[in-house]
């Protein structure tokens, strides 16, 4: 019979650790009930009222674009059952989403709907999609984000109830986002200095990424209407590049800028390291692993969930440094299982506080610049980000991001995504 | 709770006498069942005991109060005889023919028989396994037979009468656990160290087959076209069991911790129920004589657990923070899915055996393990935990 030892390695065998993935390899599980990601869009972004989107509508940025995932992804309109739209601004959302997606080619049995969470709607559309196939309300859906600040400024507050005006919390919904920018740099004692580096972190490196081509991997050319404005004449044209990118921006170039709010103090927030007024769309296709296989449709990455909270609205900007650990405590990870950020630069103010305070590797933040550089579509952004950091780990052969933003009245959002290039 | 030291000797296997409600016989080893000796335990309560046991039933929540007031004296409410054996015991079965008559399964490959009315040596001893053999089971409908299972790949099946084995079932595996179905005295099944789980059925001719009729992957279908995803690898499997009701279901546990249940009327269909919860590898599961839902589990994690498969769509519903169970006192409940309906974690070492009561009230139960402790317990006093 087996001797002792046999013995002995047959019982050690049945209590071996089970081998239970934790952590980035419990993220990089592949189940056949997973949310992927078939494709991952955008709009080149363009200046507000100036750039090549100026003369676009919110209606035909959407049409546009739904027309290039239609055409891009190759799957059946048919086989398409939601749309979820993130926007902001435009009046009219809900007639605009639905037209939209019925003008650019999607049958009739495609829905649409509207998401608007101000900055995170993006995001909010990511995840109102990915839950409605989770809980088998839908098998694909599409995640749009989009805004044409163009056409639709943001005119701040509306007139609120006295009930409103009068409670401590409540009644900081009326201070404009400038104002939140100056309360966070003044209680957190964010220099200028501080922000124009950060902000010149954000131009330079937007620039070398557009500079190598990298962001030609998340940019799909869009055919639109273009009044110039020095002739007045309309022309068909192509617009394929970024344009909020200022080359050769730097710290002390943007130290010369004067203050956008001398009314507040500290007055340290500029026109050079806030986020740029800008138009722009990007679209996220959705769909369960089981159901992509089936459909031979590309895998490209993974949505791994998203979480919102909420801190005073006074200061709203650093709502990512309690969104990003929350969402990292849900999915089990740390900091520094994270690849990339994805962090909006809605203000400089919040970016270097929220750097700072979770202790992250600047390198990994906005490897490709952010909102300050590239401009803040604010529906567009939650999706425009993903689009970006799944594009980045392509080319930096990794895996794991973190998106994020802050999100006017008070809250933060984030999501985790995993890229399966 | 009542509890019995086997003093010397780690439990391995415990079984209720199927004629007596009061005894329960105890397979365990010295040294963990490396090296060194055997030793069956055939316990009764006795009337001490016996009185304590209806107390428990009448007032579940008097049971800690017993253990207080008893403790000291549960010792001598047990009556003992003990068989000692030259080789480790893994495994024991009562006779469902004769009430004296008990098998043993040793570590040097040898099945014996004995016979609680004699004396103390075997009354039968077949050496024909090569390697120690782990499980088992007497057959519960035809009663003239039972079978045993052995590292050595075969399962090898005994009349009391015959002097050598009536049949050899090979699985070239092996092979932790056997058992006879409780509906059919032909359809036997087997779960082993390569994952699978065989089911037997002597009616077939054996031609090349040997009478395996499925071969079921019990850690799932390997992957297909459009599914190439596979959820978990393979790894040894350790105890299954019948359902006691529903001809067709048994569950499989072992070293990935999760419990399963199949249906072999759609053998290729994969688990129909899973059932995680268990720290470490899961070392026996035992199906209630009482309600088809129920099974109980011992595990390395030194926990007893107790669960429903969710099959009858009363799988426990928590009131006012219990977990009460429908044939256990409760309310009704409407949950369909398995789940886990408490745990009992007062073994201080990985727990090997576990069997149910069949007679009386319909929670009591047997658990031995490494700590050399028998005990004895009502699985309604664990419910919610």
């Amino acid at each position: 019979m087996a001797s002792a030892q046999q013995r002995l390695d047959s019982v050690l065998g049945h209590v071996k650790v089970p081998q239970r993935p934790a952590g980035t390899a419990k993220l990089l599980q592949k189940n056949p009930d997973d949310i992927v990601i078939t494709l991952a869009v955008r709009t080149p972004l363009t200046k507000a009222r100036k750039g090549g989107l100026k003369d676009t509508p919110l209606d035909d940025l959407l049409i546009a674009l739904l027309k290039i995932v239609r055409e891009k992804s190759g799957i059946d309109p048919n086989l398409v059952e939601d749309v979820c739209v993130g926007n902001v601004l435009a009046p009219g959302q809900a007639y605009v989403a639905r037209s939209a997606v019925l003008a650019a080619g999607f049958p009739v049995t495609t829905a649409a709907s509207v998401a608007n969470r101000f900055c995170s709607s993006g995001l909010l559309a990511v995840q109102n999609i990915a839950n409605q196939i989770i809980a088998g309300s839908i098998d694909v859906g599409l995640a749009v984000g989009a805004e044409s600040m163009s056409g639709t400024a943001d005119d701040g507050a509306p007139k609120m109830s006295s009930q409103i005006l009068n409670h401590p919390i409540a009644s900081q919904n009326e201070q404009p986002m400038g104002r939140t920018s100056e309360n966070v740099a003044g209680q957190f004692s964010v220099t200028r200095k501080a922000m124009d580096e950060f902000a010149a972190s954000s131009f330079q490196k937007a620039e070398r990424a557009q500079k190598a081509g990298w962001v030609d991997d998340e940019i799909v050319p869009i055919k639109v209407h273009f009044k110039d404005p020095k002739t007045g004449q309309v022309s068909e044209q192509v617009i394929s590049r970024d344009d909020g990118v200022r080359y050769g921006t730097t710290a002390e170039s943007l130290g010369k800028i004067r203050a956008a709010f001398p009314q507040w103090a500290p007055s340290a927030t500029t026109g050079g390291n806030a986020s740029q007024i800008t138009d722009g769309a990007a679209a996220i296709l959705l769909m369960k692993r089981a159901r992509a296989e089936q459909l031979g449709q590309p895998i490209v990455g993974k949505f791994c969930g998203a979480t919102i909270i909420g801190l005073e609205p006074r200061i709203m900007g650093i709502g990512p440094s309690y969104a990003i650990p929350k969402i990292l405590g849900k999915v089990g990870l740390s900091i520094d299982d994270v690849d990339v950020f994805e962090i909006n630069e809605a203000f400089a103010s919040m970016g270097v506080y929220c750097v700072d305070k979770l202790g992250l590797d600047p390198a990994k933040v906005n490897p490709r610049g952010g909102a300050i550089a590239l401009g803040h579509p604010l529906g567009c952004t939650g999706t425009r980000q993903i689009v970006t950091a799944l594009s980045e780990l392509r080319r930096q052969d990794k895996r794991v991001a973190v998106t994020s933003m802050c999100v006017g009245t008070g809250m933060g959002m984030a999501g985790v995504f995993v890229s399966e290039h | 709770m009542l509890e019995f030291r086997t003093e010397g000797f780690n439990g391995y296997a415990v079984k209720y006498s199927p004629f007596f409600d009061s005894r329960i016989a105890v397979a365990a080893s010295a040294n963990f069942g490396l090296v060194g000796n055997g030793r069956l335990y055939i316990l009764n309560l006795t009337a001490n005991g016996i009185q304590a046991e209806k107390w428990c039933v009448a007032h579940v929540d008097a049971l800690s109060v017993i253990e207080e007031t008893l403790c000291g004296a549960i010792t001598n409410a047990w009556t003992l005889f003990r068989f000692d054996t030259q080789d480790s015991l893994y495994d024991t079965a009562w006779s469902e023919q004769n009430e004296h008559q008990i098998v043993v399964a040793s570590g040097d490959g040898s099945v014996k028989l004995y016979d609680i009315s004699t004396d103390q040596f075997p009354i039968q001893s077949w050496q024909e396994h090569k390697r120690e053999v782990y499980s088992t089971c007497w057959n519960l409908v035809s009663k003239d037979t039972f079978c045993s299972s052995s590292w050595d790949g075969t399962i090898k099946i005994w009349s009391p009468q015959r002097p050598t084995s009536v049949l050899t079932l090979p699985t070239h595996s092996c092979t932790y656990s056997s058992a006879f179905s409780p509906h059919s005295p032909s359809i036997l099944s087997s779960v082993a160290s390569d994952s699978h789980l065989r089911i037997f059925d002597l009616r077939t001719p054996s031609s090349a087959s040997n009478h395996l009729v499925h071969l079921i992957p019990i850690h799932g279908p390997p992957p297909t076209l459009h599914h190439q995803t596979q959820a978990h690898p393979p790894s040894e499997c350790l105890t299954h069991d019948w359902n006691k009701y529903r001809s067709t279901t048994i569950a499989t546990a072992g070293v990935d911790t999760m419990i399963r249940t199949f249906d072999i009327r759609a053998p290729k269909q994969g688990p129909t129920a899973v059932l995680q919860g268990h720290e470490y590898a899961v070392r026996k599961i035992a199906w209630s004589p009482h309600l088809s839902d129920v099974l109980l589990s011992a595990s390395y994690d030194m926990t007893t657990r107790v669960w429903s498969d969710g099959s009858t769509g009363n799988g426990g519903e928590v009131q006012g923070g219990v977990v009460q169970h429908p044939g256990m006192g409760g309310a009704g409940a409407t949950s369909g899915l398995g789940r886990n309906l408490g745990r009992m974690d007062r073994h201080t070492e990985f727990v090997t055996g576990v069997d149910w009561c069949l007679f009386g009230a319909e929670g009591w139960c047997a658990s031995v393990g490494w700590d050399k402790r028998l005990l004895v317990w009502d699985v309604r006093a664990i419910m919610g935990t």
